[in-house]
């Protein structure tokens, strides 16, 4: 997908666990899970905003976009 | 003769009436899933099935045996294969004519048990919660499919009454058993529409699962 979420490595950045993260935006950890290993199709505003108040960050900072490599 | 066309009206008119129950059940099924009633409509729908599908593996069970016997044992059984299927003057014009027809027949039943399998299947699997799967939108699919076979084989096999009735052999009603071949062609064809808008389901289920 082209779409990448750098969730990891904004919650790396602010030094931040999983845990915490599911508590400041009261999702589960297995949605989080779904969100960060990029397994996830869609993404709530609510929820993007949600995420983006708890990590202090952009969407942008967030969600990357890349070309696919055509094989 | 006038009580065997009554007799016979009566069946159908039991048919039918059976298939509008059932078709009644269904819709109201579809409709009221949120309400207090479902599980028990499901209920009588699923009994209703179980005993579709016992009552047409008794009648296919019956005529393959009949049949069996008709074939090897006693010729004379061709003469009531299933309540008062007489196929004696068949079987005593051409055995090989005899063996076709009668294997169409006992085909065509076991197709619409193994059609009501697969509703029995759908039955136990189904969950309400996340209906989609790929699990039953392949059984649906299977539906459709053997519901084309009993329509191509039931279509088949008027034809072929027909032709044999032309080659001057005495042949009884054989409606019930052959008759509805139109019928099942469409139900096919809308059976497989339904899978399609299925398998869509699938995809907007598991992306709506993947929403975050």
């Amino acid at each position: 997908m082209p779409i990448i979420v750098n969730l990891d490595v904004m919650m790396a950045k602010r030094k931040m666990s999983l845990n915490e993260l599911s508590e400041k935006v009261e999702l589960t950890l297995a949605n989080l899970s779904i969100l960060k290993t990029g397994k996830a199709k869609a993404i709530r505003f609510s929820t993007l905003e949600a995420i983006c108040k708890a990590l202090d960050c952009q969407p942008g900072d967030l969600l990357e976009y890349t070309k696919d490599d055509v094989l | 003769m006038i009580a065997d066309y009554r007799i016979y009206v009566l069946k159908i008119k039991i048919y039918c009436f059976s298939i509008n129950i059932y078709l009644y059940l269904a819709c109201n099924s579809k409709f009221s899933v949120m309400k207090k009633n479902t599980k028990q409509i499901l209920s009588v729908l699923q009994v209703a099935t179980w005993i579709i599908f016992i009552g047409l593996c008794i009648k296919a069970g019956a005529i393959l045996f009949s049949f069996l016997v008709s074939l090897f044992i006693d010729p004379a059984g061709a003469k009531n294969l299933y309540l008062e299927l007489n196929l004696y003057a068949l079987k005593d014009y051409s055995t090989f004519h005899y063996v076709r027809l009668g294997s169409l027949l006992v085909l065509l039943w076991i197709l619409k048990a193994y059609l009501f399998y697969f509703v029995i299947k759908i039955f136990l699997k189904i969950n309400f919660v996340h209906p989609f799967s790929t699990e039953i939108a392949a059984l649906i699919l299977k539906i459709s499919y053997v519901a084309l076979a009993i329509g191509v084989f039931s279509v088949t096999g008027n034809a072929y009454a027909e032709w044999l009735t032309e080659e001057s052999v005495v042949l009884p009603v054989l409606d019930e058993h052959l008759g509805g071949g139109a019928e099942y062609l469409f139900f096919a064809g809308i059976i497989y529409f339904i899978a399609q808008i299925f398998n869509k389901g699938i995809e907007i289920q598991s992306e709506n699962e993947l929403t975050v």
